[in-house]
């Protein structure tokens, strides 16, 4: 068997592993981490009616692992009837971010301008951010629906980071980190965070230190979280896959370790 | 089944064709990602930059001082042609000047002083379990430190420190690895959840 044709056969076993475990269908509930449980302590004991900056900071191709740790965050912060407004600092999680609020709004019967605003992309993400801890409305003079932001309800009276409990950094890369370096080092406002899992090492320190004050991160995070939540979502229903999955992974590592230290006695 | 659904099923399947090998179904959904994504950047920057930054309140707003950042975006664009190219270098100055001047002192805040106050203050802990984990922190500071100094020779203390230094990067690289894996086991299970649920309604 030649290289390509063992590669294959690795993507092809964890093509039926992974549609074989969901096929079943079977939603695992998740031991809740320490971390993914100080998330939701924070976020649930940020007083009633905090106005809070949800950022999109995250591609469209990392929507499988994205969407289900903002819906979760969405609906914790939509169920505290938190204000929320909603930013995106790349392109391609405007229309993501956009949707996302809107559909669990309208869950939770969350009016637009009043509850939530979405006021869409800024390019230049360390521009965006310092710009508006001096002034919201002047960094987003319009919001995403084309709005006057100086005539939304919700922005009446928020002209700063001062006026903003938390930052919610939904992302795939570093952005969260250029939350911490300008938002919260300049202005003071406290990030949290709801990261891919391949970021997780990447913010450690940053919790450590206190400059983040709560990370949950991964399908698995939004497993735990929609745990303590007491619902259901895609996160407990995709445990078995990723479980298995891993299994698979590691029976390969064996494998391939003992077929290469088996090869190199032989000579 | 709404269009979208359709589409985004089929696109799915001939990106994942690839696990089988380079074929045309494949080159035309990765095409197409591109496209579309360009054509979606290119939209958004138009709408929520060029228009309501720049175009808008510079001829509606009359607000007139915006010529000067306007003139230097065009000053980009004399890289295009080898006599004009010399001009994008006043707003590549420009840019790297004020990067830098904002850059530095926030990273050098969040990233350096805090990170080493973060470290120090472990060791004060209140708990063994706390000492313990700081005291683990500062030797892998230092012995990863060590092992990045290159003016001197690894040999000795420092060859020793620098040993320990590489065990302490090879859990960081194998951790960072592990939850990379998770995540991109993580994407082609929701993929396949859409396809599973959504597409086929295979699930529900």
């Amino acid at each position: 068997m030649n290289s390509t044709q063992s590669r294959h056969l690795a993507f092809a076993g964890l093509f039926i592993v992974v549609t074989v475990t969901m096929l079943l269908d079977i939603s695992i509930v998740a031991t809740v981490s320490n971390e993914t449980k100080r998330m939701f302590d924070y976020l649930d004991n940020l007083p009633d009616s905090s106005v809070i900056i949800v950022s999109f900071d995250h591609e469209a191709s990392s929507l499988p692992e994205m969407k289900p740790l903002g819906l979760v965050m969405l609906r914790h912060l939509f169920a505290k009837d938190h204000k929320l407004i909603g930013v995106a600092l790349l392109a391609e999680g405007t229309g993501v971010g956009y949707r996302l609020m809107q559909e669990t709004a309208k869950e939770y019967n969350k009016e637009y301008g009043r509850d939530y605003v979405f006021l869409g992309f800024k390019p230049q993400f360390i521009a965006a951010i310092l710009s508006m801890g001096e002034s919201i409305k002047g960094t987003f003079p319009e919001d995403y629906l084309g709005n006057a932001t100086s005539q939304i309800e919700l922005l009446s009276d928020v002209n700063n980071y001062d006026d903003v409990a938390a930052v919610v950094s939904l992302a795939d890369g570093s952005l969260t980190t250029h939350w911490i370096e300008y938002g919260n080092e300049k202005y003071g406002v406290q990030i949290s965070a709801a990261v891919a899992a391949a970021m997780l090492t990447t913010y450690d320190p940053y919790i450590s230190s206190g400059q983040l004050k709560a990370m949950v991160g991964g399908l698995r995070g939004a497993a735990e979280y929609e745990n303590l939540l007491g619902i259901g979502g895609s996160g407990a229903r995709s445990m078995l896959a990723q479980s298995s999955a891993h299994l698979y992974i590691i029976l390969l590592i064996i494998i391939g370790n003992f077929t290469y230290f088996r090869s190199r006695k032989k000579g | 089944m709404d269009p979208g659904t359709i589409v985004a099923g089929i696109l799915t399947i001939a990106i994942l064709s690839f696990l089988y090998g380079d074929n045309p179904v494949y080159k035309m959904a990765e095409t197409l990602l591109v496209g579309v994504s360009m054509g979606y950047v290119l939209v958004i920057t138009w709408t929520n930059t060029l228009m309501a930054v720049l175009f808008k309140p510079l001829f509606l707003e009359s607000q007139f001082w915006l010529v000067i950042p306007f003139i230097f975006g065009l000053f980009m664009f004399g890289r295009f042609h080898k006599s004009t190219s010399f001009l994008s270098r006043y707003s590549m100055a420009v840019l790297i000047g004020s990067g830098a001047g904002v850059a530095i002192p926030a990273m050098l805040g969040a990233r350096t002083l805090r990170q080493m106050t973060a470290t120090v203050e472990m060791v004060q802990g209140d708990s063994f379990l706390t000492i313990f984990s700081g005291l683990v922190v500062v030797v892998g500071l230092f012995s990863t430190l060590s092992y990045f100094y290159f003016s001197r020779e690894h040999e000795g203390i420092m060859g020793r420190s620098a040993k320990v230094g590489t065990y302490f990067l090879m859990i960081f690289f194998g951790t960072t690895f592990g939850y990379t894996v998770m995540s991109r086991v993580s994407t082609f299970i929701g993929r396949m959840d859409f396809l599973l649920s959504d597409f086929l309604h295979l699930t529900n």
